[in-house]
């Protein structure tokens, strides 16, 4: 197991792909140490921003625990296959980007692009996710492609957007246009949500469970359902309505809205 | 007394190219064919001049040659972790390459305005694509004009006379339809033909209604943004009709809730219209030059703004390497402002952390950001003083004029930006020899 300690409040953007699982397997501790970084525009080894420490292990994965401020830190834990990434603080902006395989744990909160086109694997962030969880690069349209975010607190604009596969849940608010184009995949919202939930959207399911602003007016009302499952044996508890599309892109998605919790769409009852 | 004929206006991005100068004692007197903002330019552009290059020491200016500023330029950037080179907007093509080029070398970070106005414009763009023409074709083949959150009248005053409503064509002899949306009344509003007043911040569910109803799709809902849903079918049929339809937005669809996915979703509406008619779509650029900035930032780096080459190769991500967002999460430690005016324009937060870093500016008024910094470093204006090449809204390219003469020994933003290139190269020429 590898521990690393930030030597310093970081000023300037860092760029550390390199640590990943996938990189740090089967390197001794000063291959690590002497591994590449780049602090601003200036190249570094990670033994300079970060005290390398290793310690007993009861597992064979390869286990990266990281103990500190790192969200001026990019890319942690990017394209990786295996092993496990825990961070006890806040990370930086393209946590787990491309990531296929292992697992990520935040305890605290995540900057912009955490997940982005993820393909497998977990990532689990205790704190707050700013936007684009899960969204791809920009002009990309290939987004999430499999595994699975959860996130315990609040998440920014555009969480899942472009989603092809997967499941995305936020036990706390999420911002503007979540699922905004996605063609699969689930997304729950366990509390409030802002407007234009599903925009452009061609399929998959969103499910709010909480107070959303509005829905769109290119969403049409389809029924009433006690029920939803999110994933597995996981339901999220109703009554909800649901409504279908987005009609201006002749889309089927599926976006459940909660009943109890948004009084303001009782106008469209008499449509049921 | 002489004039000078077919002068390119270096204020907006409509970049008028009929103007008519008369100069006298190397000075203009009088412009023809100009609107109220080229006038003013033109007329008044030689007030409130920084004539000699200034370093601040000790927290006060001093005036200095322009060998000691550049090279206190050059050896602030060269010094830098990611320094942030912003403007661009209101110079030349030439300029803006000499920039990149500087921005390259230092591994800096190179973002324009577009960045504060049209900048989810390019990212709506690269998301969906975009219909467009050039505003000859629209003037002459337009008979539907959609102006969606831009009020040309005051911040582009001669786009409609030039280009749309009051402008006959060559194949459009009739008065053409105007369709204005916008929050409230404009000057633009008022000579509509159909003016829609949509509640503030509902842009988007505007527009993915009307795209909706293009698609002969039905709404469960009475109206929208508070327009009567029969309203906005009015609407979408009258766009269906036209011959040849050509939708202008402004910042009021840019900068408001939504931004780029508004514009995804102008430009979406635009390519559905498409499969019934012929529709264009076109940002009103602000700057005369942001156009073009954007440009030739595509052609040398691949990417049209926020171009980061901290790591030796460009990278772009707009909320990561913009310039608001860098100078908000207070990241960079130095910085060259070219041709702006940031400091007069950017969030408060922004704006500080701009200024308690080392600061060049390069500018030919002392603006409110040259007032902060440790550097200027006095240029010609582009376009009146000092030639060049600047693109108009449309991506067409037009020369810019030298009509003046500047004032004695003052050099342009191009010449300035290629003596602290060269500096910075013999600086770390230096450097490598005596690490």
């Amino acid at each position: 197991m590898m521990n690393l300690y930030p030597t310093k409040k970081f000023r300037f953007p860092i760029t550390a792909e390199c640590i990943s699982p996938d990189v740090f397997q089967d390197k001794k501790i000063e291959e690590i140490r002497r591994l590449t970084v780049w602090e601003g525009n200036k190249q570094r080894i990670l033994g300079e921003l970060f005290k390398v420490k290793e310690s007993e292990s009861e597992t064979k994965m390869v286990v990266i625990n990281i103990h500190g401020d790192v969200s001026r830190v990019r890319r942690i834990g990017a394209y990786m296959t295996s092993g496990q990434i825990v961070i006890y603080g806040n990370a930086g902006m393209h946590l787990g980007e491309e990531m296929e395989g292992g697992e990520i744990i935040v305890r605290g909160n995540v900057g912009c692009w955490a997940g982005s086109m993820m393909k497998g694997g977990k990532i689990e962030i205790y704190g707050n996710a700013g936007n684009y969880l899960g969204a791809p690069y920009r002009g990309v349209n290939k987004g999430m492609r499999g595994g699975e975010i959860v996130v315990h607190g609040n998440v920014g604009n555009e969480a899942g957007a472009y989603m092809r596969r997967g499941v995305i849940k936020v036990y706390g608010n999420a911002g503007q246009f979540a699922g905004l184009r996605m063609q699969n995949g689930t997304i729950y919202v366990q509390k409030d949500c802002e407007a234009r939930v599903g925009a452009c959207m061609k399929d998959g399911k969103i499910i709010v469970s909480g107070f959303l602003e509005s829905v769109l007016p290119t969403f049409t009302i389809e029924g009433l359902k006690e029920k939803v499952k999110i994933e597995n044996d996981e339901t999220a508890e109703g009554p909800f309505y649901l409504f279908l599309g987005d009609t201006a892109e002749d889309g089927k998605g599926k976006l459940y809205v909660s009943k109890t919790k948004n009084p303001h769409l009782n106008r469209y009852e008499k449509l049921l | 007394m002489r004039t000078v004929k077919h002068v390119t206006c270096p204020v907006c991005g409509c970049l008028c190219d009929d103007l008519e100068l008369t100069i006298k004692d190397e000075k203009v007197v009088k412009v023809k064919n100009g609107c109220a903002l080229c006038k003013a330019k033109f007329l008044g552009y030689s007030k409130h001049r920084v004539l000699k290059p200034l370093v601040r020491k000790n927290g006060r200016f001093f005036e200095v040659s322009y060998e000691e500023a550049v090279s206190r330029a050059a050896e602030i950037l060269t010094e830098a972790n990611y320094p942030l080179l912003y403007g661009w907007s209101m110079t030349s093509c030439e300029a803006v390459s000499a920039g990149i080029e500087l921005a390259e070398e230092i591994g800096g970070v190179i973002d324009t305005t577009s960045t504060l106005c049209h900048g989810p414009s390019t990212l709506g763009i690269q998301d969906v694509g975009i219909s467009s023409a050039t505003l000859g074709q629209v003037r002459h083949r337009a008979d539907l004009i959609v102006y969606w959150g831009s009020n040309p009248l005051i911040a582009h005053p001669r786009h409609m006379e030039r280009y749309t409503i009051f402008r006959k064509g060559r194949f459009q002899k009739e008065k053409r339809k105007l369709i204005v949306v916008d929050v409230r009344k404009t000057e633009t509003a008022e000579t509509a033909d159909i003016f829609l007043q949509i509640k503030p911040n509902m842009d988007y569910e505007v527009l993915q209604a009307l795209r909706a109803l293009i698609r002969d799709q039905e709404l469960d809902v009475d109206e929208v943004a508070g327009i009567p849903t029969e309203r906005l079918e009015e609407i979408a049929d009258t766009m269906v009709e036209c011959r040849f339809g050509a939708l202008f937005f402004g910042s009021g669809l840019t900068m408001t809730r939504g931004k780029n996915r508004n514009i995804d979703a102008v430009l979406s509406l635009v390519s559905d219209l498409n499969k019934l008619t012929k529709f264009i779509a076109m940002p009103m650029r602000g700057h005369f030059n942001v156009t073009g900035a954007d440009m030739i930032l595509t052609w040398q780096t691949g990417y049209p703004y926020a171009v980061d080459f901290s790591l030796g190769y460009p990278r772009y991500n707009p909320g990561e390497t913009s310039a608001v967002d860098i100078l908000l999460r207070e990241e960079s430690d130095a910085a060259l402002v070219v041709a702006s005016d940031p400091v007069a324009s950017l969030p408060r937060k922004a704006a500080e952390h701009l200024a308690e870093n080392p600061l060049i500016v390069v500018d030919p008024h002392m603006s409110a950001t040259a007032r902060m910094a440790d550097v200027v470093l006095p240029s010609t204006f582009v376009g009146i003083e000092s030639g060049g090449t600047a693109y108009r809204m449309d991506h067409v390219p037009l020369p810019l004029k030298k009509i003046v003469e500047p004032p004695e020994g003052i050099l342009s933003d191009e010449e300035i930006l290629r003596i602290i290139l060269s500096e910075v190269k013999r600086k770390k020429a230096e450097q490598m020899e005596n690490p």
